[in-house]
């Protein structure tokens, strides 16, 4: 087992290596010269002098395998360099997104567990009841909403409206960005936070939360017909062990892979809930690095993702052997 | 100056604002905001200072680039960069058919006969917000840092004005030969590189404000803006800046504004970035906010609830460039076609159908405003598709005909598409065959100034109420490979406007400036099409005197409390 993951985390540093190396060299087939974009070329012809300046400022004017090597010694010192749009640095930038992200991503992930998990399973044990058909027909119309969709309609409902109808201040959510207030432990939100949280948290968690339901449930169907759970009952334990210590357990493993990939996608990826409600998280902020050509902000930002990404995949295959016994990790393959 | 495009989910998302709208209207009688009288001024609001006021309107996608005097190109940024910094001049708007270019931190200044030296007296009383003096020398360390190789951002070339600016902004000084600031008499002396009688106007200009001694102090000058900047304006940083927001708070050590305000009167103004439009009036609307930015599609909504800034004239130009080049469509053999393409054009439909009309038909292409502004110069703005198919007609009568349709090129996806569907049916409709082609964003610009542009969607927002900034940066031959994407080359125009730059007189350098715009208006070299207006809306409930110039600022500092 360790040593099955200290070989992980060394296939780690190919992956990286080259998921950047092929975005620096795609970033300079896209089309407009970033030099010319970077002195004002979005709006205008801006002044060729302006335009030289900036190419020597950023390196421009050289080669392009020389500006990749300039790259990977300032990378390698986890120095990602400074945005071209308003001259930041990109480690500042990373570590104020990177929280947001992480926050709003651990919560809708927290709804996607409980929710998901919980509705899931409720409708796999009653199956065909009521509740059961409102959970399909729910599940379907959730993971077919578009982000923005939903973002937009919730807005209306939990902020304008409540405002114009003059509902009690507590009462009325939040539809920008970050509130004033502090984090407790991290990621518990206090005083005024909550009210900002919970619309793109939700937004963020809809569609995941939909598909964990429905797998949940597939996956929980299949575990109750199996032989084991009617071996189990046959012992004699009660209906509460049977379901949770057999059932369940077996049951999550798909489960927890489609979380363990969504985690990933909430933290690099959420883009339209980051975009609708403002929250300033590392998806958005790699989308509008990429129509502005900041090629520092997109890479030094990707580069986290991709880590992000590894390390909760490697997170979710160790957990396997914990949920399933039999799985062992990293002793060969069949005999 | 540009105005930066909405990003593409703002788009998709305008679609949700209909939808949105639809549900709004559903929201029954009770709604609170819908008994508003909207846009009246009211009397009773007192003089006191106070308050605050929370900004949804500006920052939307992005926040600043940057909020250095020295580095911004945007509009945007702008609007708090002017509360923060004071420069020599400031422009009166007061009477805004008529602007008028004012000492600020200069009490008084003048030029020699030609227009080539220009003297400042710097103000006794100025002070930046730490207390420090603003001297001659303030300006003067601004000056250079901004014309700094290493440091220089986009609207450092203003500095060729200078004498010595060339050679400073090349690396190939160490200092700007045209400045000499003796704080001792607080004179600021400024040689140019060629006689300008506008340098007033450019001087009071964003680039040109004065810098405290703390940013000698800086290691690397990038930081200056990242930290609480210290300026001479109606307000300072409340706090550096973040992704998210601005927070401006009331300076006291203010030395009033060239309409004889004496302080700024909120305690504290707060720009909050969005990172989209459509939710960003959804922010408003909730009581997030104060003010928003009107999205497509919202406006007549926007009027009946509240407050806005639609009646304001903005100092900018939407147009399209004519390509002087072009075998399908310039030189003097297609003239005529030219003057039917331009009358075959309803203006008026597009502002309707596209804009709301929101904004204004043109008449030319400098807007009112400029000083110097003559109505009416363009004799080809009008709608007449009779006169258009008599014109057609002639050019065909004369040998010539099309080779294939004329190709009018947009940044795709920037919203232009509408406008140019309704030219096509326009142009349809008069004998003109015409096809869009629309092209990447990021590519544009640097291919119309190569000379790609046969038609071409362009807009220009003045940098400074000059009526060469129009002229001269656009269609010049200088500004060829630069803004003049027409490649506009008119012997007759160009020596009008040289005349003009260096006329003292201004109502002579009105005259010349109006003939050059007719020459160039005559010749179809541009296509104008719609002036813009002011696109903010604003709590007018909470908030009186919400003015916004027509250089698209909005005066911050004057806005009350109700």
């Amino acid at each position: 087992m360790p040593s099955y993951v200290i070989r992980r985390i060394l296939l780690l540093i190919p992956t990286v290596f080259f998921a950047i190396s092929f975005l620096f060299f795609l970033f300079f087939t896209l089309p407009g010269d970033p030099a010319n974009l970077i002195a004002g070329g979005f709006n205008r012809t801006p002044d060729p002098g302006v335009v030289q300046r900036a190419k020597e400022r950023y390196d421009l004017d050289k080669p392009l395998p020389v500006q990749f090597v300039h790259y990977w010694e300032r990378t390698l010192k986890w120095d990602l360099g400074e945005s071209y749009k308003n001259r930041r640095s990109v480690n500042d930038i990373l570590g104020e997104h990177a929280v947001n992200s992480l926050r709003l991503g651990i919560w809708a992930i927290l709804i996607e567990v409980v929710v998901g998990i919980g509705v899931g399973l409720i409708a796999a044990l009653r199956r065909y009841s009521l509740s059961d058909k409102i959970t399909t027909v729910v599940t379907a119309g959730m993971s077919a909403l578009p982000v923005f969709v939903l973002g937009f309609v919730l807005q209306y409902a939990f902020a304008v409206y409540p405002h114009k109808h003059a509902w009690p201040e507590w009462l009325t959510l939040r539809t920008q960005g970050l509130g004033p207030d502090s984090w407790a432990f991290f990621f518990i939100p206090t005083g005024e936070q909550w009210r900002y949280l919970i619309l793109p948290a939700v937004t963020l968690a809809s569609v995941s939360t939909a598909l964990a339901a429905r797998m949940m449930r597939g996956s929980m169907l299949e575990v109750l017909r199996a032989d084991y759970m009617r071996t189990a009952r046959a012992k004699g334990l009660d209906e509460r062990s049977i379901i949770v210590k057999h059932g369940l357990r077996n049951a999550l493993i798909p489960v927890v892979t489609l979380i363990g990939i969504d985690f990933g996608t909430v933290i690099g990826v959420a883009v339209l809930t980051e975009t609708v409600f403002s929250w300033p998280g590392l998806g958005s902020e790699i989308a509008s690095s990429v129509t502005s050509r900041d090629l520092p902000v997109l890479l030094g930002l990707t580069l986290t993702v991709v880590l992000a990404y590894a390390i909760i995949n490697l997170l979710v295959d160790l957990s396997y052997a914990f949920f399933d016994p039999r799985i062992r990790l990293g002793e060969g393959g069949e005999k | 100056m540009p105005k930066r495009d909405r990003s593409i989910v703002a788009r998709l998302l305008a679609l949700l604002a209909v939808l949105a709208f639809v549900a709004a209207a559903c929201g029954g009688s009770s709604d609170k905001n819908s008994d508003a009288s909207g846009g009246t001024k009211d009397t009773t609001a007192s003089d006191k200072t106070g308050g605050e006021i929370v900004d949804l309107g500006t920052f939307q996608g992005d926040p600043p680039e940057h909020i250095d005097p020295g580095l911004n190109s945007t509009l945007d940024a702008y609007q708090v960069i002017n509360e923060l910094y004071d420069g020599l001049t400031d422009i009166d708007a007061s009477d805004p058919a008529n602007p008028k270019i004012k000492p600020l931190v200069a009490e008084s200044y003048k030029s020699n006969a030609d227009a080539t030296v220009w003297t400042f007296k710097i103000r006794k009383d100025a002070v930046f917000s730490n207390g420090e003096a603003v001297l001659p020398s303030s300006f003067q360390r601004a000056w250079e840092r901004a014309s700094n190789k290493d440091f220089a951002g986009d609207y450092s070339y203003l500095f060729n004005f200078l004498k010595g600016g060339k050679e400073k902004l090349d690396g190939t000084a160490t200092t700007i030969s045209g400045i000499n600031a003796d704080d001792a008499t607080r004179t600021l002396t400024v040689t140019l590189a060629k006689p300008y009688s506008n340098f007033d106007a450019v001087a009071g200009f964003q680039i040109f404000f004065p810098m405290p001694k703390a940013v000698e102090a800086l290691k690397d000058q990038k930081d200056w803006e990242n930290q609480l900047m210290i300026g001479n304006g109606p307000y300072k940083l409340a706090a550096p800046r973040t992704s998210e927001q601005i927070e401006l708070v009331r300076n006291d050590k203010w030395g009033g504004d060239v309409l004889g305000n004496k302080t700024a009167i909120l305690d504290k103004v707060t720009f909050k970035v969005s990172k989209d439009v459509d939710t960003a009036y959804n922010a408003f609307e909730a009581g997030e906010g104060d003010t928003a930015n009107i999205p497509p599609g919202r406006v007549d909504e926007a009027k009946q609830n509240y407050g806005t800034t639609l009646d304001v004239n903005i100092l900018g130009s939407y147009h399209y460039d004519v390509n002087q080049n072009d075998p399908s469509i310039g030189g003097a053999k297609n003239l005529k076609l030219r003057q039917a393409f331009s009358l075959a054009l309803n203006r008026d439909e597009i502002n309707k159908a596209v804009y709301d009309s929101s904004r204004t038909v043109s008449t030319g292409v400098t807007p009112p405003g400029i000083p110097g502004f003559k109505k009416d110069l363009c004799d080809y703005c009008k709608y007449d598709p009779t006169q258009a198919k008599k014109l057609v007609a002639e050019w065909k009568a004369a040998g010539n005909k099309q080779s294939g349709p004329i190709k009018i090129q947009i940044n795709a996806d920037n919203g232009h598409e509408p406008v140019v569907a309704i030219f096509v049916d326009n142009l349809k409709a008069v004998g003109i065959d015409a096809v869009v082609d629309p092209r990447p964003t990021e590519t544009y610009f640097s291919s119309l100034a190569k000379g790609a542009c046969v038609v071409c969607r362009a807009g220009w927002f003045a940098d400074y109420p000059t009526y060469d900034n129009f002229m001269y940066d656009l269609f010049h031959k200088d500004a060829i490979g630069g803004n003049n994407y027409s490649q506009f080359d008119n012997a007759q125009f160009n020596s009008l406007v040289d005349e003009a730059k260096q006329t003292v007189d201004k109502d002579k350098q009105a005259q010349l400036f109006q003939q050059a715009e007719k020459v160039l208006l005559d010749d179809v070299g541009v296509i104008p099409l719609l002036w813009y207006r002011g696109d903010y809306v604003y709590n007018n409930k909470k908030f009186t005197n919400f003015e916004q110039t027509n250089f698209g600022l909005i005066l911050w500092d004057q806005i009350k409390l109700k």
